[in-house]
């Protein structure tokens, strides 16, 4: 388990801007909810050392369209912070 | 998870007698959404397909011959797009299951599995899976066009190695590979013909992450493989090594271009505001003159019948009022249907539609909803019907189950003609334009109280499953009309084989209801003295409507109950007569009141029906019965009420269960109840009568 202050510093794809790239470190790694999407999160293609960046982001700033593998994805960004970038 | 116990029995109860028409073999279609497959889908069945719902379910499941123009007869099913054969919700827990073992068409003899080619290190996930499973699988490779604009194609003969299984590159509007994919899927078919290989078909079991990473391991190492330069027939390493980006997983660039306007923050919205008021004002405006010319067509027959018919005999009655007025009001909606599912087709098929959900799913979400929910209820502002229809698109079932419960409130068109007599009733004649901005807030009211109630219904009933958005947003396409004309086809069909026969029985009922059982009424022949036929039959018809069922039923049961609202027992007679369709309410009341004017004649009709409103004594017989307090009244019951028998018969289709109809006819009538009831005597407090 990660300590929460060093969590912290562990940015995810919610932390993004839009225009910016960046690589998946890990996905769901201090998820504790059993119901988490993280596994769902993979297959959709968000797997460790995967290059993704933000396109746009709603006006509401929630949800965020990411780029992965060939395709966008709309997250929320409850979603979009299970994937740790580096 | 509790629907899924029901959900196997089903399975095992069909299991056994699985019944195909000759024994064709099911070539079954599985895919990502937007990889294609309804595309292709289409193509191979051509117009011969019937779209039905999976038993017990809301999964829909389309089935379809393969065209005749090929040697190979077979039947084509169409599932559900799937991210995996891992299920991630209820329903796509019924779907996977219909893919191993459709209740009516058993396990499939071949699969074919749609990818996209420019996606090919996700699209490979899937069908990785459906070969491990065991399926006798075909790739069939769509969007290789899009990947032609990047200069890359997709060696077919590697991938086919590496898989183990045919892949054919295919293009479904110029029909390119389509030949070749029913061959090999005939060869296929014909190659072990033993039912055994079946047995050995299994589900994955549920992967764990390191599972996952493995798989994309293997496509990724698959499509750096067969990834090739078009002309200089570089590898894709040597390619990454040129471009900045690995070119193989950009998107389409024109998608990313398109989305820096429609997904802009300020434009964004703008754009989402034009069209969405543009579907808006074509449900009402472009479907007007249809519905008029429909609403025309069957008065007229109903005249023609009417007069061809012996004058003053039950039957004559039954026939026009009954049965042809009963057509009327189910033909009448699917101009609406139809209109909507043609621009619903062009968003979704154009790949804006997604685009649309992910703008609006902020502000829903506050209210327990989602993104994908906007569509559904902005339907519902023309049918109730088509809206709970277009729910299907939400994935999350307690979200979907949360908009269908809602749409009801959503002011559907049906309320439009009763709005509009009764605000012509409150609003002076010479300012109209007060009838206008009522209107107006009629409209805005019905989108707050909806969303105030999915609010609250959302904060009382917790739930275990987590609210996800995830959505695809697919690259902008030209739509295919062909393809688009076709399923809204199919979709105002349902609807007239759903709601058509409800509505007709609903409204047969209701005329033996008004009609038995005094049929010929003695007038003393003091009180007819001097009068014309004409009016003689009027009398007659207005002595039967007062001593039928519907007269005795509301002047004991309603009276009572609707009294404390200001209204009387033939208020409640037309409020029965709505639950047919909610503008019968119109109707009904010109015959509870009396009213001889012809309908067709629409300023007499409106002027005829105003005053005989205005005439209509209280049940005391002291004051007026339409007051300005009393018709507002009426107006807060129709907004909330759940006055639609169709809808009910829809809500309790596409849930699967009498719940949410149940709950939706129970909460909708108190509230309606209680809110006229506060608006009438609240009204009265402040002096307006």
């Amino acid at each position: 388990m990660i300590q929460p202050e060093i969590s912290e510093n562990i940015k995810s794809v919610a932390d993004m801007k839009t225009g910016d790239t960046a690589f998946i470190t890990s996905v769901g790694d201090d998820c504790i909810d059993v119901h988490c999407h993280c596994l769902r999160l993979m297959e959709l293609g968000f797997t460790p050392g995967q290059e993704v960046s933000v396109v746009a982001k709603s006006p509401f700033k929630d949800p965020v369209a990411v780029s992965v593998r060939g395709t966008i994805i709309a997250l929320r960004k409850s979603e979009a912070e299970c994937i740790k970038i580096n | 998870m509790a629907l899924n116990v029901k959900e196997k029995d089903c399975h095992t109860d069909t299991l056994k007698n699985i019944s195909k028409e000759n024994n064709l073999p099911v070539v079954a279609l599985v895919g990502m959404p937007n990889s294609g497959k309804t595309t292709l889908f289409n193509t191979l069945t051509g117009s011969n397909f019937k779209t039905s719902n999976y038993p017990g379910a809301t999964v829909e499941y389309s089935i379809g011959k393969l065209v005749n123009k090929y040697s190979f007869a077979a039947y084509i099913m169409d599932s559900p797009g799937i991210i995996s054969l891992n299920p991630g919700s209820p329903d796509e827990d019924v779907t996977v299951d219909g893919i191993f073992n459709h209740p009516k068409f058993g396990m499939p003899d071949v699969v074919i599995v749609s990818c996209d080619a420019t996606q090919l290190s996700r699209q490979l996930f899937l069908v990785k899976q459906v070969i491990d499973a065991g399926f006798k699988a075909i790739v069939a490779l769509t969007m290789n066009d899009l990947l032609d604009k990047k200069e890359l194609e997709v060696n077919v003969k590697k991938l086919s190695e590496i898989l183990g299984t045919p892949v054919v590159k295919i293009n479904s509007s110029t029909k390119q590979g389509i030949d070749e994919l029913i061959k090999y899927s005939q060869e296929l078919h014909l190659s072990d013909k033993s039912p055994d290989f079946k047995s050995s078909i299994h589900k994955p079991a549920i992967p764990s992450i390191d599972d996952v990473a493995k798989m994309y391991d293997y496509t990724e190492a698959t499509e750096r493989e067969v990834i090739e330069h078009k002309n200089n027939k570089l590898d894709l390493d040597e390619i990454n090594k040129k471009s900045f980006h690995s070119l193989s997983r950009t998107p389409d660039k024109n998608s990313l271009k398109l989305d820096k306007v429609f997904l802009h923050p300020l434009w964004g919205i703008i754009i989402f505001i034009i069209s969405m008021g543009i579907i808006f004002t074509s449900i009402f405006w472009i479907a007007q003159p249809m519905m008029d010319l429909i609403d025309a067509g069957f008065s007229n027959l109903s005249a023609l019948v009417s007069d061809s018919l012996p004058a003053d005999t039950w039957y004559n009655s039954l026939i026009t009022n009954g049965i042809i007025n009963g057509f009327g009001s189910v033909m009448i909606f699917v101009p609406q249907i139809v209109i909507l599912f043609i621009l619903l087709g062009l968003l979704e098929d154009t790949g804006y539609l997604a685009r649309a959900a992910m703008l609006i799913d902020k502000p829903l979400s506050k209210f327990g909803l989602n993104g994908r929910s906007f569509i559904p209820m902005l339907s519902g502002y023309a049918c109730a019907i088509p809206a709970m229809m277009a729910a299907r698109t939400i994935s999350n079932r307690r979200e979907r189950f949360l908009t269908i419960m809602i749409i009801p409130l959503m002011s559907c068109s049906a309320r439009l003609p009763v709005y509009a007599m009764l605000l012509a009733f409150v609003v002076p004649p010479d300012k109209p334009w007060i009838a206008g901005i009522g209107l107006g807030a009629l409209y805005l009211f019905s989108l707050i109280s909806g969303a105030v109630t999915a609010g609250i219904i959302s904060k009382f009933k917790k739930t275990e499953e987590k609210s996800t958005f995830m959505l695809e947003l697919p690259p902008y396409r030209m739509p295919v009309f062909r393809h688009i004309f076709k399923n809204t086809y199919y979709k105002a069909l349902v609807y007239v084989k759903q709601a058509g026969p409800i509505i007709i029985l609903f409204s047969l009922l209701l005329w033996a209801l008004t009609y038995f059982p005094n049929v010929d009424p003695v007038i003393p022949a003091e009180k007819t003295a001097g009068m014309t036929d004409e009016q003689i039959s009027r009398v007659i018809e207005s002595e039967r409507l007062n001593t039928s069922y519907a007269a005795t039923v509301g002047k004991n049961v309603f009276e009572p109950v609707l009294k404390p609202l200001g209204w009387d027992w033939r208020i409640g007679v037309s409020l029965i007569s709505a639950f047919a369709a909610r503008e019968i309410f119109v109707s009904a009341m010109a015959i509870t009141f009396n009213i001889t004017e012809s309908e067709d004649d629409e300023d007499n009709f409106q002027q005829s029906i105003l005053s005989s409103m205005k005439d209509a004594k209280s049940p005391d017989g002291t004051k007026p019965l339409f007051t300005t307090a009393s018709t507002i009244a009426l107006i807060i019951y129709f907004m909330f009420a759940m006055q639609c028998l169709s809808t009910v018969a829809v809500a309790r289709k596409e849930t699967g269960s009498w719940k949410i109809p149940l709950m939706q006819i129970g909460l909708y009538t108190v509230m309606a109840y209680v809110l006229a009831f506060v608006t009438y005597r609240g009204l009265n407090l402040l002096g307006v009568q």
